[in-house]
């Protein structure tokens, strides 16, 4: 602050200097340059429309033939007479490649920004569980293909499968309470 | 640091696309053919995937405990 006297006739000091922002305030988010993201979450989605194009658009080339072949696989396959289950996978592949092109552009954007991706978070929940389904269900079919097994045949016993999913559920969600802690606890009496 | 230590899709379908190359070819030269070989042995590829994501887990594992 200067030290000069107080005049008020000059047009300087008729309103007094204004102490400088404490260093919190400089770095505040009104100063700080725009960022241009690298991916936009909504055009990902939108070029989703298109089953696969969003996790192009996203660099994710791999996931784009695994959501376009589930897609076209499972028109094929219910054109084919398979209309259960695969009826059902159509609607589910197509949503679920849009969330998917959505998060994957939203990760990209959380590690560009130098946070850690969604994607990241959930990988974080490490399980034997999806690759183990993939190779049992490469198994089945391709018994099956060759002849050695009759899923026709098994088709009936389908509705384990639900109890399968409902019992990995009740766990999960057991596990997952037990792991929050006693935090969330409510004191006992 | 959780860093995968490598891509199950990526490396899955390099794979698949090396696999579909080479039986083209031979479905070219006469040797096979081609869409009843893939109807068949498509599942190998979901095989693969599953073998290299459970593969995939085990490295990361191992690489955090040492």
């Amino acid at each position: 602050m200067s030290s000069q006297p107080f005049d008020p006739e000059s047009p300087a000091s008729a309103i007094p200097a204004a102490p400088p922002p404490p260093p919190a305030l400089l770095a505040a988010p009104m100063g700080a340059p725009y960022v241009r993201l690298p991916k936009s979450p909504g055009l990902a989605a939108f070029l989703s429309l298109f089953p696969g194009l969003g996790q192009v658009y996203n660099g994710q080339i791999a996931r784009a033939f695994v959501f376009f072949f589930a897609f076209v696989g499972s028109i094929y396959l219910t054109a084919s007479g398979h209309e259960f289950p695969f009826a059902f996978c159509i609607p589910f592949v197509y949503l679920f490649n849009i969330i998917d092109a959505w998060k994957g552009a939203t990760s990209l954007n959380a590690r560009f920004l130098g946070g850690k991706g969604a994607m990241e978070e959930e990988s974080g929940v490490e399980s034997p569980v999806w690759g183990g389904t993939l190779v049992a269900i490469g198994l089945l079919v391709l018994l099956n293909n060759l002849g050695w097994l009759d899923l026709d045949r098994l088709a009936r016993w389908w509705p384990s499968l639900l109890i399968l999913v409902g019992a990995w559920f009740v766990y999960a969600s057991v596990q997952k309470r037990k792991a929050s802690g006693s935090a969330d606890e409510p004191p006992s009496l | 640091m959780n860093r995968p230590a490598f891509s199950p899709e990526g490396l899955t379908l390099g794979v698949c696309l090396v696999a579909l190359g080479v039986l083209w070819t031979l479905a070219n030269m006469g040797r096979l053919e081609l869409l009843p070989a893939l109807r068949t042995w498509w599942p190998l590829s979901l095989v693969l995937w599953g073998v290299l994501e459970l593969v995939d887990l085990l490295v990361r594992r191992s690489s955090r405990r040492s």
